[in-house]
């Protein structure tokens, strides 16, 4: 069963049609990256996710549960938005308990259920923090521990390292990257940035709400004789301008 | 079930932290209806006499006469606040958060609601107490009662500014809300003096008044202060609170809200 499934997804803003016949599936335990530039429907795959916007045609399963079905389906994910999230006048802690809650867990169990998480990122020290004294690194860490609360099958990134220096990005990446080989989590990293893929990850490649190629990466790279992520894009994006 | 309990703690909790870390919030929002209380009454009693109406046993000071409208004032504004809150939290994504949780919307919707709720309970029994200080005395019972009865209107307020909240696209379009919706909604009603004095004056103003959702409100709150029940009134109150809530919902339904430009 894969972890995340959208058949043939058409969704319109008022007649402006977005995403036209989007499909493309994660299966379990795999770093997955939707690809693609401004404007091209990613936050809107992203929104229709996250039940924040509503299916208007195809289908999104999500650990065999459709969305429509969202108290289950949504209760195997966690996000991270692309804006902040979080409360900057509260600490690290309460922001932490008022998410876990949201997951319907008590305080006691959101603590414990991040505990190792909060070690390996270096926010054990900061959870009596205020949150608007950390850097923006630090703050996103805080979202992706913060996204792991409910144990999730399945994280979503929306844009998660725009904005932050070279270092926090790769940094962030490398964790969410380490996740996927120690634990079955499986992510779906949504970007614009080519340098955040790697050749063992799975891939998307969305224009104009339209999926142009969807594979492995190297699978991608070998069926188009092209060496790098950048070479790739340029390639299809163009294509299928023509 | 336990779910549900730790969800509306969590988000009772956050409300409650927001409002005890943001002290400027709880005092300007005593600072308006004590305005009106100790300086604002001082220059109408003489100008504004009153006869005895329900639930009043006799004649009544003017001060005494605009307590549960001011009470109905921090309600209000409260709600609108917080509403004006909930923008900024859709502008800067924190609502997100809320909304894309696994819970039932519609109960992630109302456990906001009932938290704004506790604050202007918070609120409004602080103003009472000062009002009891400065010489406005309502019976024990009516204290007592009166503690759900503002739980229960601060309710229907905060999703009627839910829904507009919903219905409000940029945070700039608020003080339109205020001069169209808020100020009206407080002035066209029973707060700051009976009806059939404003029917002494205009007919078409006092019409508007008896429909004003506020002045129901208002008035809930004057009789339960004197332990009074008005069952006509109650009924109504009623049946707004389930026509805001539904309005509230329906505005925070996936359909409506984070539209392309609602974002």
């Amino acid at each position: 069963m894969n972890r995340l499934e959208l058949k043939n997804v058409n969704f319109k803003y008022d007649k402006n049609l977005v995403l036209n016949n989007v499909s493309f599936a994660i299966p379990n335990n795999t770093f997955f990256v939707l690809l693609g530039l401004n404007g091209a429907g990613k936050s809107t795959i992203f929104s229709l996710l996250t039940r924040l916007l509503n299916l208007q045609d195809g289908e999104i399963m999500i650990s065999g549960s459709h969305i429509k079905e969202y108290q289950k389906a949504l209760s195997s994910i966690g996000v991270v938005f692309q804006e902040p999230t979080l409360d900057l006048d509260l600490t690290v802690r309460q922001n932490l308990y008022y998410y876990g809650s949201l997951k319907g867990l008590s305080f006691k169990e959101t603590l414990v259920s991040i505990e190792s998480e909060l070690k390996s990122i270096g926010l054990e020290s900061k959870l009596d923090v205020v949150t608007k004294e950390l850097n923006g690194g630090h703050r996103r860490r805080v979202e992706i521990v913060r996204a792991l609360i409910n144990k999730p099958k399945l994280l979503l990134l929306d844009e998660a390292t725009v904005g932050l220096d070279v270092k926090s990005r790769f940094d962030i990446l490398k964790y969410i990257r380490q996740l996927v080989k120690e634990t079955d989590l499986s992510v779906l990293w949504i970007t614009h940035l080519f340098d955040e893929v790697e050749n063992s990850d799975g891939l998307a490649i969305i224009k104009n709400g339209s999926i142009i190629e969807s594979s492995n990466v190297s699978h991608i790279l070998q069926k188009h004789e092209k060496s790098s992520i950048d070479d790739l894009f340029d390639y299809l994006t163009k294509k299928v301008h023509k | 079930m336990i779910k549900h309990y730790n969800c509306a703690k969590g988000i009772i909790y956050k409300e409650l932290l927001r409002f005890f870390k943001q002290k400027s919030r709880f005092f300007s929002a005593l600072v308006r209806p004590l305005l009106w209380l100790l300086i604002f009454s001082v220059g109408f009693k003489s100008a504004l006499g009153l006869a005895i109406i329900p639930p009043y046993e006799t004649y009544i000071t003017y001060e005494t006469y605009i307590v549960p409208g001011l009470v109905g004032m921090i309600l209000l504004f409260n709600g609108m606040q917080s509403s004006l809150m909930m923008i900024f939290d859709r502008e800067m994504g924190s609502m997100k958060i809320l909304l894309s949780s696994h819970m039932n919307r519609n109960f992630l919707l109302f456990c906001k609601m009932f938290a704004t709720a506790i604050v202007s309970t918070i609120q409004s029994i602080t103003f009472l107490i000062i009002a009891y200080f400065y010489g406005i005395e309502m019976s024990i019972q009516g204290y007592i009662l009166v503690i759900p009865v503002v739980l229960f209107s601060s309710l229907i307020l905060n999703a009627m500014a839910l829904f507009l909240s919903s219905v409000i696209k940029q945070l700039e379009n608020f003080a339109t809300v205020m001069n169209f919706v808020i100020f009206p909604m407080f002035f066209l009603s029973s707060a700051l003096y009976p009806l059939w004095k404003i029917k002494d004056s205009s007919i078409l103003i006092y019409n508007i008044s008896s429909y004003n959702p506020f002045t129901f409100i208002v008035e809930f709150i004057r009789f339960t202060l004197y332990a009074k029940f008005d069952f006509t009134n109650f009924i109504i109150v009623i049946g707004l609170l389930i026509f805001s809530l539904l309005l509230a919902f329906i505005g925070y339904s996936s359909k409506n809200i984070f539209k392309k430009g609602n974002k």
